[in-house]
């Protein structure tokens, strides 16, 4: 095979590519053919991160027997003082699962743009942007260093921005980019102090530096620099308290809600957290933050979901609510050696998993919304499963998949690593109590997981059928552009969990990136004992999720009248769930009103102090030429006369020197 | 050997540069502000002159030659130009011409009252000589 | 402010009274000519044109006084003051008239003695031709004018003056500054006179009447009389006086005071004489005897393009009078 370092770099650059290409020639040449650029980049990276997931594991091996990850250092970004930052790739196992991930959904989502954007004026816009969140995503990924990282991150929320914002003259479309451009922001100023904090503890930049010296920090500035980095995490994650930007980012293309906030973007904080495991594999007190608020918004968001009425809303809730469960595992993942590399591995699979089905799901959607005329609010349409035969197949498989039913869909399996690596901290250390909370807390989330994904499957494809007038006549189920990505997904999305999960295929193939190399020896080493599955907890996440799936028949199947009956009984809880339990109402007044007026003083200040000074300066040349203006009396002969003294009291003043 | 220094066809020069410049100022006939400024010139010329004389050099006086030259296509265009400005206001007062002034100022105006001007004098009466002429119908001038 | 107009210089500053009265002379002459000039200038209500004129007399007397050459009259002096005396006077006339023909007439007056001042400047051709030029032909053009246009008689405007008093107060600095800047460039005399005190000084104390306070030792002040020496006498043995003067040297001062005193008198810098100061008259070249041929051989030889572009300069003039002259179409000619 070609050294992995001599086509590494083409991963990226084969998107950025096609941005530029789209950007250029789209608007003007291209025009409904504007998604080629975009395809040939997206699915040449796709080819490409699967070679470099076949090379990682024949690479080089160290005295540990740990592979050696491949460095690319290109080019010399900058330098200053002994920093040096370079433009450097790094290929490894972490790099290459999120790699294939990315670009494969990707390029399936691209595929699936192409019907589903048809006929849109903005159509070589989207396909630029996409293909530039490509490159920014797939550079992410790839960075070795927190600069390179960071560049990418900001490119990504760029992105993210664009394409929310997509249809930007929708007031709400703009107000929803904006909103979520300012809460990334704010996570991502903890980053930065974060990245800065280390930088001033290690004078190095680099991954393997950094991670390398955790050891040797001071448990007060290790745990604070983890906090900053977790802050970063938390905004472009769409964790609690931050979370609030993401349900609205909705606002975007169905396939940019698939592609950008479930399967890729959105779990930039997971790989971030998954990447610094070593930093905070030793700071238990930041892994116990990650835990509780992984597990706080996993229970939230899976609250909220119960009751929104808007499909693409249900799902990027429960993608919130998967996102915390990413978390909880990470921030399980204390005590020893073996349960760090045992958490991140859990937390990497739900992320590759939830990708696929998460993914299918969103396309799902937009297929329906595509049929239903854009109209996604399930209260207006129904019993759709005869009319959408395709969106309705695929759309089970992955409501089952993120449902966790249990034994062949992907969802059971990473889920349940996730509960069994918290089951395993509960068993031992100082926060043990905490986390066995946490771990029914996930269990009963688990539950409302499986209850709102089929009331939301139910509520669309099942009932007698309803469609709303901007149908038209003759609903369409998705073209086969459309279609067979879907089909794919499906396959994937049920599939991937039981190929790779209980074969320890997956945990085998990640678990040597922690294991070995790069966790620290302070913690002590793993007792022996390999990947044992936990039955008795697989049985009961089994049955809460069947019981949930069970439950959400009942209610929206068979007797629908309960529904109301229901609300009434939960009361008080039931309208807090519908209304987000108010958060956003919160920020609005905690945050948002008062940074308002904020600006309405300044502005009142530059208008009337500053506006004011100026305009006292631009009075001083017009009192002048008041002053001045009786000389100008249109006499020519007094315009000579003031000459002539000019002249004679210059030329006296020259001799009195 | 000439017994007059420099320095005193340098100052005749100088008054007569100075005068020229005030009657430039003062006087108000366009006719005259033209010839003052003439005065100038000849001042200037005076100081060319006497320069080329004590220095030995005839550049003075090519300079002076070229001083006249210019003052002659000066007076050409002067002349034209006073003559449409006689077509517009019947009058060579310069100080009717201020309409660039600013534009909330009050025109100049001479406000001082001329004396009155001296009673025409008493000329003698001729007695008439000869017989009346005829009246002659009234000729309109051709020209 | 500090660019050109610091006045509190201490090393070689003056003040506006120590100037004044540094030269008070020349401002007296010209301070009796303004205001001989102010009262003489047309004004509705003007007093007897006969104080302004005795003052404006006596004002050029005195500058014909100040002027006069010490050792006797020659025929050519006497020229001169008749020439510059007829300029002068015209030109007050000029200004004075009210009747602008009288005026112009007073113009012709003027040109003529200037071209009478060319011709002892030897300068034949330019006489003639500003004779012909200017009295000739400019000043009877324009009489025309003034006659066609005035047939009415006088008009208020040349009765009045515009702002007379600044005017003339404007001219009469210029004239008093420009005065003491040839003064102090060609008169020699002061120096003379200084000289010839430190030569005789007896003591110390008259050298430091004339020349001030030398300095204290280190101090790098120079004689303050070195530089007008240095441009009067170029070439002179002036620079011998500042180390004796420096270093309090008495007799090295009056020996070198009575050495560029002598190198004066050997070299003929007379006050009176024709010779730029400084310049050896021996030395000095004459202009040519033959006058036309040589401006004809000047302007065809170094100043041929000026030439072309003067004949340029006069074509397009009278092609623009012509246009400026005939009007819009329709509206000249007429």
């Amino acid at each position: 095979m070609f050294d992995v370092c001599s086509y590494l770099w083409l991963i990226p650059a084969l998107p950025l590519l096609g941005c530029i290409a789209t950007a250029a020639l789209g608007p003007r040449w291209l025009r409904g053919q504007s998604h080629w650029p975009c395809i040939l980049g997206a699915v040449g990276a796709c080819v490409l991160s699967v070679l470099t997931l076949i090379a990682v594991p024949q690479g080089a091996v160290n005295a540990d027997g740990a592979p050696v990850p491949y460095l690319c250092s290109y080019y010399e970004w900058f330098r200053a003082g002994d920093v040096d930052v370079s433009f450097a790739l790094r290929a490894d196992g972490l790099t290459a699962v999120m790699l294939v991930t990315v670009t494969f959904i990707g390029s399936l989502i691209v595929i699936y743009s192409v019907g589903y954007m048809h006929g849109d004026p903005g159509y070589p816009r989207y396909f630029a942007v996409v293909s530039l969140f490509l490159f920014s995503m797939t550079g992410l990924v790839l960075a070795n260093n927190f600069i390179v990282l960071y560049a990418f991150w900001e490119g990504v929320g760029l992105c993210s921005y664009l394409l929310i914002g997509y249809w930007f003259s929708r007031p709400s479309a703009a107000a929803a980019a904006r909103k979520a451009f300012l809460v990334t922001r704010l996570g991502d100023i903890g980053l930065f102090l974060g990245i800065l904090v280390l930088w001033t503890e290690t004078n190095s930049l680099d991954f393997d530096v950094v991670l390398g010296q955790a050891h040797t920090l001071s448990a007060e500035i290790l745990t604070i620099a983890c906090l900053l980095l977790f802050a970063g995490a938390v905004g472009k994650s769409a964790q609690f308290p931050l979370h609030v930007w993401l349900p609205d980012a909705m606002e975007g293309p169905s396939p940019v809600s698939a592609l950008i906030h479930a399967a890729t973007m959105v779990t930039a904080g997971v790989y971030l957290v998954a990447r610094c495991m070593p930093l905070f594999g030793q700071a238990p007190d930041a892994q116990l933050v990650v835990a509780v608020i992984g597990g706080f918004t996993a229970l939230l968001a899976a609250l909220i979901a119960l009751t929104q009425t808007d499909l693409k809303r249900v799902l990027a809730y429960s993608t919130i609510s998967q996102l915390g469960y990413m978390f909880l595992a990470l921030g399980s993942g204390v005590e020893h050696h073996r349960l760090a590399a045992l958490a991140a591995t859990a937390a990497i699979f739900h992320l590759v998993t939830h990708a696929f089905f998460k993914a299918l799901l969103f396309l799902g959607a937009g297929s329906v919304m595509h049929a239903m005329g854009d109209v996604i609010d399930m209260r207006r349409f129904g019993g759709l499963r005869k009319l959408l035969p395709v969106t309705h197949w695929t759309f089970l498989c992955g409501a089952a998949a993120l449902a966790g039913f249990p034994v062949i869909f992907s969802g059971f399996w990473s889920k349940d690593e996730i509960l069994a690596v918290t089951w395993e901290a509960s068993r031992g250390g100082p926060h043990a109590v905490i986390y066995f909370v946490l771990l029914v807390t996930a269990l009963g989330t688990a539950g409302l997981t499986a209850f709102y994904t089929f009331r939301a499957y139910f509520m669309t494809f099942w009932g007698e059928q309803r469609l709303p007038e901007e149908a038209g006549h003759h609903p369409h189920d998705a073209a086969p552009v459309m279609g067979v990505p879907l089909m794919i997904l499906a396959a994937g999305a049920v599939l991937a969990g039981i190929v790779l999960g209980p074969t320890g295929l997956f945990g085998g193939f990640l678990e040597h990136y922690w294991s070995r190399s790069e966790l620290p020896t302070r913690l002590q080493a793993a007792e022996a004992g390999g990947h044992a599955l936990n039955v008795p907890l697989m049985l009961i996440s089994a049955a809460v999720a069947l019981g949930g799936i069970g439950l959400a028949y009942v209610l929206y199947v068979r007797t629908p009248a309960l529904v109301g009956t229901a609300a009434r009984m939960l009361g008080g809880l039931y309208g807090w769930s519908r209304n987000k339990f108010y958060l956003d109402e919160l920020f609005e007044a905690l945050f948002v009103r008062p940074f308002a007026g904020l600006a309405r003083l300044c502005k009142t200040l530059d208008q009337y102090l500053v506006d004011g000074l100026v305009d006292l300066i631009g009075q001083v040349p017009a009192f002048v030429g008041y002053v001045m203006r009786p000389f100008q009396n249109g006499l020519v002969q007094f315009y000579a006369l003031l000459m002539a003294l000019g002249v004679a009291g210059f030329l006296l003043a020259t001799m009195l020197r | 050997m000439s017994p007059v220094n420099l320095e005193s066809y340098l100052l005749v020069g100088a008054a007569l540069f100075v005068l020229g410049m005030v009657g430039f100022l003062t006087r108000r006939n366009m006719i005259l502000i033209f010839l003052s400024a003439e005065m100038m010139l000849q001042g200037v010329a005076l100081n060319l002159v006497a320069f080329a004389r004590y220095h030995g050099d005839l550049g003075g006086q090519v300079l002076t030659l070229f001083i006249v030259t210019v003052a002659a296509c000066e007076a050409a265009v002067a002349l034209a130009l006073i003559l449409m400005l006689y077509r517009r206001r019947k009058s060579l007062d310069v100080s009717l011409w201020q309409e660039l002034r600013e534009p909330n100022l009050e025109p100049v105006v001479d406000d001082e009252p001329l004396p009155a001007p001296p009673p025409p004098p008493e000329l003698p009466h001729l007695p008439v000589a000869g017989p009346k002429p005829e009246e002659q119908p009234h000729e309109t001038s051709h020209v | 402010m500090a660019l050109f107009l610091d006045l509190t210089d201490p090393t070689r500053g003056e003040t506006l009274l120590t100037f004044v009265r540094a030269h008070w002379p020349i401002w007296a002459i010209v301070g009796l000519g303004f205001v001989g000039l102010y009262t003489l200038l047309p004004a509705p209500r003007r007093s007897a044109p006969i104080w302004g004129g005795l003052l404006t007399a006596a004002a050029i007397l005195l500058a014909g006084v100040w002027l006069m050459p010490r050792d006797g009259a020659w025929p050519e002096s006497v020229l001169f003051y008749a020439f510059s005396l007829l300029a002068v006077a015209g030109g007050i006339l000029m200004l004075s008239q009210k009747n602008p023909v009288h005026a112009a007439l007073a113009f012709a007056l003027v040109v003529l003695s200037t071209c009478g001042l060319f011709l002892l400047l030897a300068a034949p051709f330019l006489m003639a031709a500003t004779i012909i030029i200017y009295a000739g032909a400019i000043v009877v053009t324009f009489l025309f004018v003034i006659m066609l246009a005035q047939q009415a008689g006088l008009t208020s405007a040349d009765a009045r003056a515009r702002e007379p008093f600044l005017a003339s107060l404007t001219g009469f600095v210029l004239l008093g500054t420009l005065w003491i800047v040839i003064d102090r460039t060609y008169n020699v005399a002061p120096l003379l006179r200084q000289l010839d005190q430190v030569a005789q000084a007896a003591s110390w104390g008259e050298v430091e009447q004339v020349w001030g306070t030398a300095p204290a030792k280190g101090n790098d002040k120079t004689l303050p009389a070195l530089e007008p020496l240095r441009r009067a006498f170029p070439g002179g043995p002036v620079d011998v006086l500042e180390p004796a003067w420096s270093r309090k040297d008495l007799p090295a001062l009056k020996r070198s005071a009575q050495a560029l005193l002598d190198y004066h008198q050997e070299h003929g810098h007379r006050r009176g004489t024709i010779a730029v100061p400084g310049h050896d008259a021996a030395k000095r070249p004459e202009l040519p005897a033959e006058n036309v041929a040589g401006l004809g051989r000047s302007l065809f030889t170094h100043h041929l393009v000026a030439v072309e572009l003067a004949g340029v300069l006069l074509l397009v003039a009278t092609i623009g009078a012509i246009v400026i002259a005939a009007g819009r179409r329709g509206e000249g000619l007429r």
